[in-house]
């Protein structure tokens, strides 16, 4: 064992600091730390940002246009974008139906769909949960019949994240309705803009509509958008779930909150202080960092330990990071204090004028508190994740 | 003591109980937020019941309530998701003058208040003091025989909607307290909304005239009278809490004995029948806590009155995160929407802890008070 960093990892993490300090447009960064909402060309300018650098895929392997970084230079790029005030990579192809199609794709459908992924030429988003299947997702119903050489789908999900910004979904459907509920699902592509596809907003707790119901409705795929073998949707959805915990595990994110919560005491006054010198919030701030760090150092552990695919330890990641993330984020509200109790979610839009009471820097804590409550929910809820860790890790 | 209602307290808390059910649906509710100001019928129905009236002496044609009284009101209020201004007017403003020597303002105000007519609120809070009540940038000067108001208040709970506003303000280097009508030349106002559904406000005072007679208090006295508004004020939001918290777990039990996932209801699942429990826990804890709040309010020593309610702030605070949390969590996706009414209490109780000075403010008052 050595725990120390290598004057490589030093060296590469300079590199990413610097690039991000001189190439992320100023305006991005500002909304990031203002917490206001990013739009669609938001993310695909900085996509492409990094795309021309060669980044575009910092998870990816050589021969798909990626990195090829080893998982702690991937690990060191997120928490180094993240601190710079660097818009989120949308994860859905990059982290979700990217390494899918790698492992379990045809050799088409890895040379169309991968390329576009990096440059955000095509948004894609996640068809799993349905109304009656959250938790109990292999209850979908959903269904794809094969008639002539398509797939005719009919059904609806929910809770599909940015789904209006998007070209394609990546849809658990069932094809087989005799089999028991894991043996009859497979994933198919599906493309977003044609008929039949209708995309409702949900408003969340914070005002805002970023998750989606979608109902489809003899909606049409060529069989060549099946991924996989049919019938064989269980595993890949599974796969997929696997990778989507290790990033859930949100540790950029955590380091970003962190720095906005200490920068936040700093500049909020009680009095004649700053609330910084308090000793029950400076308490509070000290051991939230600890905690990151912990994090941190667990997601390495994990990421060095299972290499090709993340075991059950995801599911620890993925609880932490969540209650990490909410915790930032409450403490976030906490340190504004009722400054942070008026609210309108027009204040999140930086084009919108603020009239709230406090400095604006701090207008969004609330909101930030009220929309966090998904971690614990999304990906797997925490309770499905220990069920998991119990039956996988301790194996009762 | 005596955990039983009494008859009147009893008819009291069902009529309430039956006046939520009828006008305070998530529909009624959402609709009186959209319209963005104080809804006067709903209003109405709450006086017409004796809720503007429950704590103005009844020389000033209220009922002069007892705290326990007012506990149990303040609980079906919560249950209800009340959003109109009962605790910033009829609990602390209607406390705050009642408790004064000015007559002529009670006899102006209250008997008015009593009937639904007039709708007050405590301007107290300044930008950058956190929940202090006597740091002060709000001035007064003194000129013949009268006063001239000069600052900024903010988080003023229902300005928008109150005819009069108690202003506190730094008056030969003590706090003074003045009635200070809205509509007065110099007031301006910024009206905003909270994240629960309700309206605050920051008010600008500009060179505002007031008539020496609308002088509430001052030094000591008016420090005492801002002490003693706020721990009415306080024990009123952590009833309502409880009565929020009662009808979340109730809601909330329902919806898992109905929602089926694996084949079965989910309260079948064992780790979320744990969470079920932690929720009534909680709830039973924090009403117990307001109960300790509620005799404090008539504790003749000021300190220790403040000392119980403080506590019983802290402890109500950290029950409501738990059980608004648990409820959002335990309804899963649908937790987090804007669409079903448990995100609508879940916010409600997240106030409870930023409202009226908040966990770190009450364990250092605790602490100042004891010494």
């Amino acid at each position: 064992m050595d725990l120390t960093w290598t004057p490589d990892e030093l060296a590469f993490r300079d590199e990413v600091r610097n690039f991000v300090q001189m190439n992320l447009p100023a305006d991005l960064r500002e909304k990031t730390f203002a917490h206001q909402r990013m739009k669609r060309e938001d993310y695909v300018r900085w996509h492409q940002i990094l795309a021309k650098k060669g980044w575009g895929a910092p998870t990816w392997a050589k021969e798909y246009g990626g990195t090829g970084w080893s998982t702690l230079q991937r690990l060191i790029f997120e928490i180094e974008t993240f601190k710079g005030g660097a818009p989120r990579l949308i994860p859905f192809g990059l982290s979700m139906i990217g390494p899918v199609l790698m492992k379990f794709g045809t050799k088409a459908q890895k040379d169309y769909y991968l390329p576009r992924i990096i440059t955000l030429e095509d948004w894609w988003c996640q068809g799993y949960s349905e109304p009656g299947s959250g938790s109990d997702l292999a209850s979908l119903k959903t269904r794809a019949e094969i008639v002539g050489d398509e797939f005719v789908i009919n059904g609806q999900k929910t809770w599909t994240t940015l789904a209006h910004h998007a070209h394609h979904m990546f849809c658990l459907v069932r094809t087989d309705p005799d089999a028991k509920a894991q043996r009859g699902i497979s994933m198919v592509l599906i493309d977003m803009r044609q008929p039949g596809v209708t995309v409702r907003p949900i408003k969340t707790l914070d005002g805002s509509a970023e998750v989606n119901e979608v109902w489809l409705e003899n909606v049409k795929a060529p069989v060549a958008n099946l991924v996989g073998e049919l019938n064989a949707g269980w595993t890949i959805a599974k796969y997929l779930l696997g990778h989507e915990r290790t990033g859930i595990a949100g540790l950029g994110h955590c380091h970003r909150e962190l720095a906005i919560l200490k920068s936040l005491a700093e500049r909020t006054m009680a009095g004649s202080e700053s609330l910084s010198l308090d000793i029950r919030v400076r308490d509070n701030i000290n051991r939230i960092e600890a905690q990151v760090r912990a994090l941190e150092m667990l997601l390495l552990r994990v990421a060095a330990d299972s290499s090709a695919e993340p075991g059950p330890k995801a599911s620890i990641l993925k609880i932490r990071g969540s209650e990490i993330q909410q915790d930032l984020a409450r403490l976030q509200m906490q340190v504004v204090g009722a400054d942070s109790w008026p609210y309108d979610p027009e204040w999140m839009f930086a084009e919108s004028a603020y009239y709230g009471p406090s400095p604006a820097f701090s207008a969004a804590a609330s909101a930030g508190y009220f929309d966090m409550r998904k971690t614990s929910i999304y990906g797997g809820t925490n309770e499905v994740q220990k069920g998991i860790i119990a039956k996988h890790i301790i194996g009762v | 003591m005596d955990f039983s209602y009494s008859q009147e307290q009893r008819m009291l808390a069902d009529s309430l109980r039956r006046l939520m059910t009828e006008n305070w649906t998530f529909a009624q509710r959402r609709a009186r937020q959209k319209s963005q100001r104080l809804d006067q019928q709903a209003w109405q129905s709450l006086s017409e019941l004796g809720v503007a009236g429950l704590m103005v002496p009844e020389a000033f044609g209220g009922f002069g309530e007892t705290p326990a009284t007012m506990l149990a009101v303040h609980q079906e209020l919560g249950r209800g998701l009340v959003s109109e201004p009962v605790i910033a007017s009829a609990v602390m403003a209607v406390t705050l003058l009642g408790k004064s020597a000015n007559d002529g303002l009670k006899a102006k105000w209250l008997d008015l208040h009593a009937q639904g007519e007039a709708i007050l609120t405590i301007a107290w809070q300044e930008s950058g003091e956190r929940y202090s009540i006597r740091s002060l940038c709000t001035h007064a000067m003194r000129s013949e025989d009268e006063y001239v108001l000069d600052g900024r208040k903010t988080l003023v709970w229902h300005g928008a909607a109150a005819q009069a506003l108690i202003v506190s303000a730094l008056l030969d280097g003590e706090m003074a307290l003045f009635m200070v009508e809205r509509s007065a030349h110099g007031v301006s106002m910024t009206d905003y909304p909270t994240f629960d559904g309700g309206r605050a406000a920051t008010i600008s005072f500009d060179g505002v005239a007031v008539q020496g007679d609308q002088l509430i208090a001052k030094g000591r006295e008016a420090e005492e009278l801002m002490t003693l508004a706020l721990d009415f004020g306080i024990t009123a939001l952590c009833a309502q809490a409880c009565g929020a918290m009662e009808y979340l777990t109730e809601t909330t039990i329902q919806y898992l004995k109905t929602r089926k996932q694996f084949g079965q209801p989910l309260a079948n699942f064992q780790a979320l029948q744990h969470r079920m429990g932690d929720m009534l826990i909680q709830q039973e804890m924090a009403l117990s806590m307001t109960y300790v709040a509620a005799m404090g309010l008539a504790e003749t020593n000021s300190a220790e009155r403040s000392r119980l309610v403080s506590m019983t702030k802290v402890e109500v605070a950290a029950a409501a995160r738990i059980v608004g949390e648990t409820a959002v969590q335990l309804h899963g996706g649908m937790g987090v929407t804007d669409e079903l009414e448990v995100g609508d209490y879940f916010k409600r109780l997240t106030f409870t802890d930023l409202l009226l000075g908040d966990t770190n403010y009450h364990l250092q008052r605790m602490q100042d008070v004891a010494a």
